[in-house]
């Protein structure tokens, strides 16, 4: 049998329908019996690892991802189109940078640094989740976490940058500016999911988290 | 191939099911339309049965499996089962901003003695929740930037202790999860029983008065913070007390004991901020 691409597809999700497309083209050409790789077998010296298609994947998610809630783009008001195609790769990797760049920063008790940072953003995505939830709003558990950590990426610069240079004026306005940009990056998810009557109980813990997260930042040297 | 079943995902509503799906499907033309986002992501549309029952497997993206057990799964598995689903808890969030503010003025001003009127029939524990947390970072945050002037000011070497925020964390949430318990069993041996909800929800608001108190003990005198410590556990001893006159009354000759153990804890907890917090031993 044939098949149509009759409905233009997601960008991100345009990789996955191609690998399953190849395959189910392969094994159509080739008859029920075998089902062909979808890529001829190279030959053994110049061995493509495919784990490293799988990477590049994620990785090309998480940057579009990235790019939709952090960064300036006309789908940002739309929570159903800004993070469609959520992933938690990405906030793990931004949770753990961020717990790893205070713990260096520290000058003592570095592993006590890192599991509080480490505790507080995790169970604070959670947390804020499900705030949201019990405050009757309507949000996906996990796209909110998934957004959540991504809005940690301004704090995770800011983190990089107070690292470098340990100025404390610098600091502080380093941490503002990020901060501002974590809230705004935030801002139109949290707010569009519950009742409007509602919203500043759902904006107070995100900005009272980001707030706290910065203060770490400044305080640790 | 199953494919002619998914022809027309998008077609398919909520409410939709098995009997549609034929009928409109084109006979011969195989088409896969993939909806917008069925594949990874569920539309909020969907989410009433994905998120709030958070014992029970995910649905699946067409509904058609359980569509036909809707009406009964929507009873409640088991009775112990309920207090771990999100559904238990949001009566006791169903508080508008307007609401969580007035509650907090109340807070603030506590011989009215009219905060139990207004929360006796939706108490909420939005408001103790978090601000024990907003309290946590407070104190976190004012006790290492007064231990930070006070070794600047003398040009030490100072570290940031982050035991400050365990340990503040550890004395907030503790207090205002094991002191209403202990004074709703106490409350219930002297047969002038209080619901429990609103006693958390009492002792949640009456520690809002020590968010201005540790932002104003950053004034380095020794004497200001201690009559700022006294005033506020006062302050909030009181709101408890007066809010739960009417309780501790009906409690017989023992009402004295009750709330002098009320103010004794509130003032203890003040003292203990203090001592812990602006102690600074340079």
């Amino acid at each position: 049998m044939s098949l149509t691409d009759t409905v233009p597809l997601h960008a991100s999700s345009q990789s996955d329908i191609d690998e399953i497309e190849n395959l189910i083209n392969a094994s159509v050409h080739s008859g029920p019996a075998t089902v062909l790789p979808a890529r001829p077998p190279s030959p053994p010296r110049a061995q493509i690892p495919p784990v490293w298609d799988t990477v590049k994947r994620d990785l090309s998610r998480i940057v579009s991802n990235l790019k939709l809630v952090v960064f300036p783009n006309p789908y940002r008001e739309d929570p159903g189109k800004a993070l469609r195609d959520w992933d938690l790769w990405g906030p793990f990797f931004f949770i753990v940078f961020l717990g790893l760049t205070l713990s260096w920063s520290a000058s003592v008790k570095k592993s006590e640094v890192f599991a509080v940072a480490f505790a507080v953003l995790a169970a604070g995505a959670v947390i804020l989740t499900l705030n949201v939830l019990l405050l009757g709003g309507q949000i996906i558990f996990f796209q909110s976490l998934s957004l959540l950590g991504y809005c940690l990426f301004p704090l995770d610069v800011g983190a990089v940058i107070c690292l470098l240079k340990d100025n404390v004026i610098l600091k502080v306005i380093v941490v503002c500016v990020t901060l501002a940009w974590s809230s705004w990056a935030a801002y139109p998810f949290m707010s569009s999911a519950v009742n409007p009557r509602r919203k500043a109980l759902a904006l107070y813990p995100v900005f009272l988290m980001y707030v706290s997260v910065g203060f770490l930042i400044i305080a640790i040297d | 191939m199953m494919a002619g079943k998914y022809t027309h995902l998008d077609n398919q509503k909520v409410s939709g099911s098995v009997d549609s799906v034929p009928a409109v499907t084109d006979s011969g033309e195989v088409a896969i339309k993939f909806a917008d986002s069925n594949l990874e992501t569920f539309p909020p549309s969907q989410a009433r049965g994905k998120i709030s029952g958070g014992s029970r497997p995910p649905r699946d993206a067409d509904d058609t499996f359980s569509k036909t057990s809707l009406g009964s799964d929507e009873a409640q598995p088991g009775g112990w089962f309920r207090s771990f689903t999100v559904d238990a808890y949001k009566p006791y969030f169903d508080v508008d901003t307007s609401d969580v503010l007035d509650r907090i003025k109340e807070s603030l001003f506590p011989f009215k003695g009219s905060f139990t009127e207004k929360t006796a029939s939706s108490p909420d524990l939005y408001g103790p929740f978090w601000i024990c947390t907003t309290l946590i970072f407070v104190a976190a945050a004012i006790g290492t930037f007064v231990t930070y002037v006070a070794h600047e000011l003398k040009n030490q070497e100072w570290n940031y202790d982050i035991n400050l925020v365990t340990w503040s964390a550890g004395v907030f949430y503790g207090y205002v999860t094991i002191v209403p318990l202990g004074l709703y069993v106490i409350l219930k041996y002297f047969s002038a029983p209080s619901g429990l909800v609103q006693l958390f929800c009492l002792y949640g608001y009456s520690l809002f008065v020590f968010i201005p108190a540790l932002c104003l003990s950053v004034v380095p005198l020794e004497i200001f913070r201690w009559v700022i410590a006294g005033v506020a556990g006062f302050m909030s001893a009181t709101f408890v007390a007066l809010n739960l006159r009417a309780h501790i009354m009906s409690a017989g000759e023992r009402w004295f004991f009750i709330v002098a153990a009320i103010f004794l804890l509130q003032v203890a907890l003040s003292v203990v901020l203090k001592l812990y917090l602006f102690t600074v031993t340079v």
